[in-house]
């Protein structure tokens, strides 16, 4: 696991000890969320979120399946995906293969189904935002912190994360492609990170004082 | 005399093996963050903070942690719901 950004040694959030930082999603009720966007950061979240959604769409369920079956949520998928991003977001169920087919053919429709709603939901509402603000409810950000997360998972692979120590990622020299890729990523690592401490907030009410809510 | 048709293994195993729970197994990946483990273990299991702190830690620093375990049907389910959230999850017979 990646251990994240927003503690210190010190154990205060990382937000606090900088003059003007950016706040990432910060919770201002019950039900609504705040984030604010730059234009570029808008345009990585509509590219990103869209190749998601194209990538989901590449393992579309199989013409020849039974129309019944397909109206129970049954694919015909049954074999493991040969992309590792797809095969990263759809993993294996079993260590048995035959157990694993089996899962597959019930469930990975309805799982690609929803990985794909949350992605085009955080296409959608940049793409419709006329400000450099948005507010989400809570529903909305549950389906913003699963988007965040998949793309992650996403360039993770694509990165091989697995391979090369965090940190070593941040010793690329400046002239690899992969340095930007790196950066995004860091980027949503932040902002999902902030997220989900935004979500806990409503289990922990001593920190929820501290966000200057309206 | 006792007539047997097939194998005995397969008349008396269910018998003694009907109570064995399956267990739902999280695997630790270099991409998903702590902090996010946390959440998804108290949002889909209700554990407390501390319960699903010390789950994400053993996840994270023994590579694997049973989280659930149960009939192989729940289990199937908690998986599944691992999956939406992106984490690395199997369900394997409890072989403790």
């Amino acid at each position: 696991m990646w251990p994240g950004f927003t503690s210190t040694a010190s154990g205060q959030p990382l937000r606090a000890m900088i003059t003007n930082p950016p706040r990432g999603f910060v919770r201002f009720s019950e039900e609504s969320f705040m984030l604010d966007l730059s234009e570029s950061e808008k345009d990585v979240l509509i590219n990103l979120s869209g190749q998601l959604v194209e990538i989901l769409a590449e393992r579309v369920d199989a013409a020849h399946a039974d129309p019944l079956e397909k109206l129970v949520g049954i694919t015909g998928h049954d074999s493991p995906p040969d992309d590792e991003v797809l095969l990263r977001l759809l993993p294996n169920a079993y260590a048995d293969p035959v157990d694993s087919s089996e899962f597959r053919r019930y469930t990975e429709s309805d799982l690609r189904r929803k990985k794909s709603q949350h992605a085009m939901l955080v296409r959608s509402q940049i793409m419709e935002l006329e400000s450099g603000s948005i507010m989400l409810d809570y529903d909305e950000a549950k389906a913003w912190l699963g988007a965040l997360n998949d793309i992650r998972l996403a360039l993770g692979v694509r990165l091989k994360v697995d391979e090369i120590a965090n940190e070593g990622l941040d010793l690329l020299s400046p002239e690899d492609p992969m340095r930007a890729v790196f950066a995004v990523y860091s980027w949503l690592g932040w902002m999902q990170e902030s997220l989900v401490l935004a979500l806990m907030e409503e289990s922990d009410p001593e920190n929820a004082e501290e966000n200057g809510r309206p | 005399m006792l007539q047997m048709d097939g194998k005995v293994e397969e008349l008396t195993d269910p018998l003694f093996f009907v109570d064995r729970p399956w267990v739902t197994i999280v695997w630790d990946d270099p991409v998903n963050l702590m902090s996010y483990v946390t959440y998804v273990f108290i949002e889909l299991f209700s554990y407390s903070k501390e319960r699903a702190t010390e789950l994400m830690l053993l996840v994270h620093n023994e590579g694997r942690a049973v989280v659930t375990s149960g009939r192989r049907e729940e289990m199937e389910r908690d998986v599944a719901r691992l999956h939406e959230y992106g984490l690395w999850a199997t369900l394997a017979r409890d072989d403790h």
